[in-house]
């Protein structure tokens, strides 16, 4: 160290530091005593040392007011990208997955992938076994659409559309004994007076099949509607269904019974039991309701 | 800058805040052009932000932001190699000297112009060592880190980049002797 800036060169290397203030003092010492020696240094020093100074007074012009504005911009713009990365960089973990992802696990995968398979499978016909039938399954193989759609409309919450499907009935599957089951519940459960006349009328017409007259008897003891009640009376007269004639004592005892439709069973009894020809009222209401049954039949006056 | 590193991107505009000024400086002395400085000011910003991951946080934090003002630098340069230096530095000394004209130091501004010149004279070698022990103030030791070379060998440029700019200020300032003779 001591033997250093003994010559001009060496003065130059420590130069830079000790321009910029960074020459360890025993060094500063050792060139400053060289410089008292040499000139030659000492003037080239003195030069630099001035440049070196108005370099570092040399000013920078500021930079312009955009600048601080495009910065944040950019660095707004940099952090919506950034966010739309992450969700990207889930896709990067996916793909670490896989490389993670050993040919063991394959089996396993496939085996329950297998399972799984199986049971969507057993799933899906358990389901669709019940589904279908409700509407097509359950009824006899020769059922159609048109049947099924009866019954759908049967179902149906607006009475209108349920008068439509008994009349529909009528034209599409009159013996279809699913769709004969349907009317028959009409009749006795349907909360429209009408729609159970309705239904009354077609089964009527069907009253050749021993289940439908069968129904027919027993639904003298379901109904609560005057209406239907001397209609149905009027139908076992018709039909001479002398089966009907306990049932129809049995509703005469009934306390809340209309005036008329007593009236009424009492004469379809007495008809039923003397074994004679109908001899069907025509009741202003019956008239009304029940137009078709009773425009065939011959008017007579009522007693 | 760790804190952005660990996504807390927002903590860049602190760092814009500290900074900003000396990158300006440093693209300013290199190109003398401040639209172009801005754009590049801009730049080293966005690749702070792009190449956050690449700051390891053991080198100084100002060492990594001159490695990429320095690449952002020469990809400017790859760029437009025809306008180099000049042009506004000129108008903006012109600026100055006017200034100081009214303060009546017309030599000190002529002396400004002139280093300003002989600075543009300097290749970017020699100017890029002087700019960043001058005006950024980095130490031998971090510019040698920058640079990738010895402290020796930054301290042997420095000294050789500041002779050849006192030989071009002195040609210079003959030079506009004669002129004014």
């Amino acid at each position: 160290m001591e033997a250093k800036f003994v010559n001009c060169e060496q003065v130059q290397e420590g130069l830079m530091d000790w321009l910029a203030g960074t020459l360890p003092s025993t060094e500063h010492q050792t060139l400053e005593a060289h410089l008292r020696q040499c000139p030659g240094c000492q003037q080239e020093l003195t030069a630099v040392r001035a440049l070196w100074t108005s370099l570092g007074q040399l000013p920078t012009p500021e930079p312009s007011e955009e600048l601080r504005p495009r910065f944040y911009t950019m660095l707004a713009e940099f952090q919506a990208t950034e966010q739309r990365r992450q969700r990207w960089s889930l896709a990067t973990l996916l793909a670490r997955l896989r490389a993670w992802w050993q040919p063991a696990y394959a089996l396993r995968l496939a085996y329950s992938l297998a399972l799984l398979l199986v049971g969507l499978a057993v799933g899906h016909g358990l389901k669709q076994s019940p589904a279908l039938p409700a509407p097509v399954a359950a009824l006899p193989p020769t059922a159609t659409g048109q049947q099924a759609q009866v019954l759908e409309l049967l179902a149906n919450p607006s009475a209108v559309q349920r008068l439509r499907a008994v009349s529909y009935a009528e034209e599409v599957a009159p013996t279809n004994e699913r769709v004969v089951a349907a009317l028959l519940s009409t009749l006795n459960q349907d909360p429209n007076v009408n729609v159970r006349l309705a239904s009354l009328e077609v089964l009527t017409g069907l009253s050749q099949d021993p289940v439908v007259r069968q129904g027919l008897v027993r639904s003298l003891q379901r109904q609560d509607s005057p209406l239907v009640q001397s209609a149905l009376a009027d139908v076992m007269v018709q039909l001479q269904e002398r089966r009907s004639v306990r049932p129809l004592r049995q509703l005469l005892r009934q306390e809340n019974l209309n005036q008329q439709v007593k009236d009424k069973i009492e004469q379809s009894i007495e008809s039923l039991s003397t074994d004679r020809a109908p001899q069907p009222s025509t009741s202003s209401t019956d008239h009304e309701i029940h137009p078709a049954t009773t425009a065939d039949r011959p008017i007579a006056v009522a007693a | 800058m760790l804190q952005v590193k660990a996504g807390q991107i927002e903590k860049m505009g602190l760092l814009f805040e500290r900074y900003h000024r000396a990158l300006f400086a440093f693209f300013y002395h290199a190109n003398g052009h401040s639209a172009a400085s801005e754009d590049l000011v801009q730049n080293v910003f966005y690749r702070m932000l792009k190449y956050r991951h690449t700051f390891t946080g053991e080198g100084e934090f100002r060492t990594w932001m001159y490695h990429l003002a320095r690449n952002v630098l020469a990809d400017a340069a790859k760029k437009h190699k025809a306008s180099r230096y000049h042009q506004d530095v000129a108008d903006w000394t012109e600026k100055i000297a006017g200034a100081s004209t009214a303060d009546g130091s017309l030599q000190q501004a002529q002396d400004v112009a002139l280093l300003h010149r002989a600075l543009a004279r300097l290749s970017p070698d020699q100017r890029e060592v002087l700019v960043l022990s001058r005006f950024q103030e980095l130490k031998y030791e971090q510019i040698a880190q920058l640079l990738d070379t010895t402290v020796g060998a930054v301290k042997v440029r420095a000294h050789r980049a500041l002779c050849q700019l006192k030989e071009i200020y002195l040609k210079l300032e003959n030079g506009s002797k004669v002129r004014e003779l």
